[in-house]
């Protein structure tokens, strides 16, 4: 076994994992400096969730080990990797997947308190990170009265005001409009920055990658070198359908 | 066709609630055909087997609830993205819960026409033949219009509540077929219904149920509608003011679990308890329906048992038959709809366990919430049962 470099917040080797037999990675190995934000590129279907379910703890790879400053994930029992997840990672979906019942300044207290931080000191730092964000004025609404750009803006309070180590951000902006988009990837990008916060992002799209410091193409479940494909010539189809005609 | 095929691929949990609906249904359609075999065995006590067939309604009543609670969990019947792909949208979908709950009651219906010829002895060839010819009236011929017209009654009605209860209900998400999926055109979680306006209501009529029934019993016992067998001397203004009272329950109970809810999420609560009770405030509705239900048929269970329990020989097969039927379909009712709140609740346990949250910390959530309410009902439940049994003892 390889001892992990040192400066590496995650290291994981080759790793594979399929989904009841169809197969999402095969041997993807990659490193995650500290502090750095660092994009996971690829069309839809690449592997990207996997990757990052893999790297977070939330899937364990069916092959290949995932270590977290020198401590082996792939390991863990699920006990071990629920604490890591709630202490030491942060999580960003395409959805905002906020819990309906509660409203903004708890949904995004809610890590802090799962923590088991007092009620106060996560209900001040929740506010501190909506004013933030510039969603300090619905605190009190409840997520269904709010926009999708101000429910996936308190998806990404949520995550950032637990200040862990490394946020997985899986398709961040998927579901937003351009304007919201940039709104939600600056804030992200800066407090993390800011915060000294390593993140992991996927995405498909080249114009959100190119706000990383660090770019790893994936295409079929296999790290490649770029993503760039042939163009697909556009009677391709049509001359066969003119024969058959 | 379609109900018939996801029927048989479904999983066997949702195949063994669509067969105690089956149970439940063949349960009443045995008790009608008593109440019919009662009326043609003896044509001079019309009175008496109209009263049976009365007293059937209200089992009846419990296992058509139970039916439209389970067609409301059905996995089949709710919008999902495999159906709606090949254009079955929420119309269809009631039609085929429809078609789905008559199945179920109609198989139990048939049973139950089987067990009672047998019983009475007009089926041959089993153990058990003509057991119970005397109790069966089984002289008498059985009507066979009359009978089928009473077994189509459960499976026509629990129908027609499920197509009701699953088009009156707003087109939910469709919920992802399996959790590995990431559906990125999920819509958000349709936001959460205004509280209950019940509670006073209900306290009204519960209060209003109890009074008549404490005024009726005072006056001179006439029994205007007896429980058939045993229970002869129930006058018809306790009964009324009974039925009162179940209905206010069952009024108050959303009422009650919400402020159960806002209990428990006040004064600086953790992540357990925050999550508990706004679940709970949420979910009152849904829960606290089937609840009030079960408080008072328990109720009444408690108070017919301070009154006649100590009987040497309290109660006829038939009777027992019915109440096991009313107990058991209000409480699997009560179950299923947990259940159901569950199913709705489940993305956002999948949101909730992304972001780390201990599956403990769910269950104590979970745990709580069943306390409160039973620290809340049960007394309640004990409290309307000697109310009721007061005025009939002293």
């Amino acid at each position: 076994m390889v001892a992990p470099p040192d400066n590496d917040v995650i290291w994981a080797r080759s790793l594979h994992h399929s989904h009841n037999g169809s197969p999402a990675l095969g041997g993807v190995s990659l490193g995650v400096r500290d502090g750095e934000i660092l994009a996971v590129t690829g069309p839809r279907g690449c592997g990207k969730t996997t990757l990052l379910h893999c790297l977070s703890g939330q899937l364990v790879p069916e092959q290949g080990e995932v270590w977290f400053n020198s401590v082996p994930v792939h390991t863990m029992g699920p006990r071990l990797r629920e604490r890591l997840r709630r202490d030491r990672f942060g999580w960003i979906a395409p959805e905002p997947q906020l819990v309906p019942e509660l409203n903004t300044w708890e949904n995004t207290a809610l890590p802090l308190l799962l923590r088991g931080a007092s009620h106060r000191e996560a209900k001040k730092t929740a506010l501190e990170w909506l004013e933030r964000l510039d969603i300090g004025t619905c605190a009190r609404q409840r997520p269904h009265t709010l926009l999708q750009g101000q429910r996936q803006r308190i998806a990404v309070a949520r995550a950032l005001a637990a200040t862990p180590t490394v946020i997985f951000a899986d398709e961040p902006t998927a579901t937003l409009h351009r304007s919201d988009r940039t709104h939600v990837l600056r804030t992200l990008t800066s407090a993390a920055r800011s915060h000294g916060i390593t993140i992991v992002l996927a995405t498909h799209d080249a114009e959100i990658a190119a706000l990383a410091d660090r770019t790893v193409p994936l295409l079929d479940g296999r790290r490649v070198a770029t993503v760039a494909l042939p163009a697909v010539s556009d009677t391709e189809g049509r001359a066969a359908c003119s024969l058959s005609v | 066709m379609l109900a018939l095929r996801l029927a048989r691929g479904s999983h066997p949990l949702v195949l063994l609630r669509r067969l105690l609906v089956a149970a439940a249904s063949a349960g009443v359609g045995f008790l009608l055909l008593c109440a019919l075999g009662y009326a043609s065995g003896h044509p001079a006590h019309s009175a008496g087997a109209v009263l049976r067939l009365l007293w059937c309604l209200v089992p009846f009543a419990a296992t058509v609830q139970f039916a439209v609670a389970v067609a409301r969990t059905d996995p089949s019947t709710r919008p999902r993205s495999g159906l709606s792909a090949v254009g079955l949208g929420p119309v269809r979908l009631a039609v085929l819960a429809a078609v789905s709950t008559a199945v179920s009651c109609t198989l139990g219906s048939m049973v139950a026409l089987l067990f009672y010829l047998h019983l009475r002895g007009d089926l041959s060839g089993l153990p058990f033949d003509g057991a119970a010819a005397g109790l069966l009236d089984a002289e008498a011929p059985l009507p066979l219009p009359a009978a089928l017209v009473l077994l189509a009654l459960v499976p026509l009605a629990a129908a027609a509540g499920s197509a009701f209860a699953l088009r009156a209900e707003p087109v939910s998400t469709a919920a992802p077929d399996d959790a590995s999926s990431e559906v990125l055109t999920e819509p958000e979680a349709p936001g959460p219904t205004a509280p209950p306006t019940g509670l006073p209501w209900g306290v009204a009529l519960t209060a209003a149920g109890l009074a008549i029934e404490a005024y009726m019993s005072r006056g001179d016992g006439r029994s205007l509608l007896p429980l058939p067998g045993r229970l002869d001397a129930t006058p018809a203004g306790v009964l009324a003011g009974w039925a009162l009272t179940a209905a206010g329950l069952a009024v108050a109970g959303p009422g009650l679990a919400h402020l159960c809810g806002r209990l428990l999420q006040a004064a600086r609560p953790g992540a357990v308890r925050l999550l508990a009770g706004r679940v709970l405030m949420d979910e009152s509705r849904r829960i606290g329906r089937p609840l009030g239900v079960v408080c008072a048929v328990l109720a009444a269970a408690a108070a017919a048992y301070a009154l006649y329990g100590t009987a040497p020989r309290p109660l006829g097969p038939l009777t027992v038959l019915g109440a096991v039927l009313v107990l058991g379909c209000t409480t699997a009712t009560l179950l299923t709809s947990a259940l159901e709140a569950r199913q709705a609740r489940e993305q956002t346990a999948q949101a909730l366990l992304r972001l780390g949250a201990p599956v403990s910390a769910l269950r104590a959530a979970t745990a709580l919430r069943a306390a409160a309410l039973l620290i809340v009902f049960a007394p309640l439940t004990w409290l309307i049962s000697e109310l009721a049994a007061l005025p009939l003892t002293v």
